[in-house]
């Protein structure tokens, strides 16, 4: 009982710390993005990160703060997430994702010492664009493709 | 690995998320267990075994035959 409070406590001082960190990254973002609106670079991409970090942390309080109230929402939660099972899923999920990242990356790694002597095409504009978002989105693909074939399988 | 866990939950008259609440397991994985699909952790399998007030060879049986995952 006390572990799981423990627990729920942890994940609550968890969002506000997100949220912190998204508030200053986020006013970060703003304040540079005006005093140094000369330069080259688009700072809304900090103040993007930030506003992702304030919407994980507020994720977090919302999710927790009303499991602290609720002891049957708190043990419901706690079940749910620390359950072994579905941590040994995630788990493998996480493994697999990594590997097709390794690889992704091992791969464009190759492709660009190729391209340094001309055996290959060097990646550039719109190639290199689809092959960052491929390295992105196939190990996600891969995380969440894993997920649900375990949950099936084991 | 094979187990006697759905035998011994009937024979406590308990549904399977019953003695997932009392392990502290998803139902999900009760299912998984009874159907053989998942080996639990030492940790479950003794918290399983006190539970029922057995020994852990009783509730789960190791053959030497099972390949290892």
């Amino acid at each position: 009982m006390n572990n799981r409070k423990q627990w729920i406590s942890t994940k609550i001082r968890l969002g506000w710390m997100f949220l912190a960190a998204g508030v200053i990254v986020a006013a970060a973002g703003i304040i540079i993005g005006v005093e140094y609106s000369h330069l080259p670079y688009n700072f809304r991409i900090i103040t993007g990160l930030g506003i992702l970090l304030i919407g994980i942390g507020i994720g977090y309080l919302v999710r927790y703060k009303s499991a602290q109230k609720d002891e049957q929402s708190a043990r419901r939660i706690s079940v749910e997430e620390r359950d072994e099972r579905t941590v040994a899923i995630r788990s493998r999920a996480g493994n697999r994702a990594f590997l097709v990242e390794t690889g992704l990356v091992y791969i464009g790694l190759m492709w660009v010492s190729f391209a340094a002597n001309g055996s290959l095409p060097p990646l550039e504009g719109d190639t290199l664009w689809f092959f960052l978002a491929a390295a992105m989105l196939i190990p996600f693909a891969v995380y969440i493709g894993s997920i649900l074939v375990d949950q099936q399988n084991t | 690995m094979k187990n006697r866990l759905e035998e011994f939950r009937n024979q406590m008259n308990w549904t399977q998320q019953e003695l997932a609440d009392r392990v502290e397991v998803s139902r999900q994985t009760i299912i998984s267990l009874e159907n053989g699909r998942y080996n639990p952790s030492i940790l479950l399998a003794f918290r399983l075994a006190r539970l029922f007030n057995v020994q852990i060879e009783e509730l789960f049986l190791y053959t030497q035959e099972e390949t290892h995952e």
